[in-house]
């Protein structure tokens, strides 16, 4: 793909991933071909401003372990009133990189 | 989600829930007991969340009150269930080096997603957290 696109896509998408995996994501994407670019660009990513802000707010019922499409780690915090609380304030600080990893996972499918 | 880290979740939440279940206990025994709750919805709002009174309905359901204790709070008895069998499960995986909880995680996961079966879920937790806010936990 163009140098041009890929640095476009870079830059208006890098924060929704780790700053690790960008490097790789932008190599990858160069190899890629031309013709999976729509389907590239119309994909949509969770923000991890969002999941800390639920986190904060709703995050000792796994609310914010639902939103990014953690079902199963959502249910067990909901059913353990958010980990007896140490959960929910482990994820305070986990569910940002959380959901960075959600989206490479979401980027990766088509790559 | 992977073996690496689903596993030592597992362990580290059932290891804490037992620990849980040992202090309140203890704080039980002594009568004087000021632990009374960890919950942070509970601790900031004063409104009960969906699954307080569960350890009180597993303890309950340690008397062998199995009624009495769906009343406290019916996700106690999952709680109970998940707390028996989940490490027996995690042990039988590590010594025979399969995967078969990761499994069962990954279908559920699956399972739940689906609209037909996470509608019925949701009205069910909150039917549950309209009746513990009646019961006034």
């Amino acid at each position: 793909m163009e140098e041009q696109k890929v640095d476009m896509f870079i830059l208006s998408n890098s924060k929704f991933f780790e700053s690790h995996m960008v490097p790789q994501i932008r190599e990858r994407l160069l190899a890629m071909d031309d013709s999976k670019w729509a389907l590239i660009q119309t994909l949509q990513f969770k923000d991890p401003t969002t999941s800390i802000i639920v986190s904060l707010l709703a995050g000792g019922l796994g609310i914010d372990r639902f939103i990014i499409g953690d079902t199963g780690m959502g249910v067990g915090k909901l059913l353990t009133c958010g980990g007896l609380g140490i959960w929910t304030i482990v994820d305070w600080f986990m569910i940002m990189d959380a959901t960075r990893q959600k989206n490479m996972l979401k980027l990766s499918q088509y790559l | 989600m992977t073996r690496r880290r689903l596993y030592p979740i597992i362990a580290i939440v059932c290891s804490l829930a037992y620990a849980w279940l040992f202090l309140f206990n203890h704080a039980h025994d002594e009568e004087n007991s000021h632990v009374q709750t960890v919950c942070i919805v509970k601790n900031v709002t004063g409104v009960p969340c969906p699954s307080c009174g569960s350890t009180r309905s597993i303890f309950m359901l340690m008397q062998g009150d199995f009624l009495g204790a769906a009343k406290a709070n019916p996700i106690g008895l999952i709680s109970a269930l998940v707390l028996i069998v989940a490490p027996l499960w995690l042990f039988f995986d590590l010594i025979k080096r399969r995967e078969t909880l990761l499994e069962f995680y990954l279908t559920f996961e699956q399972f739940i997603r689906k609209k037909q079966h996470a509608i019925p879920a949701i009205t069910l937790v909150i039917a549950n957290w309209i009746w513990n806010i009646y019961k006034g936990y």
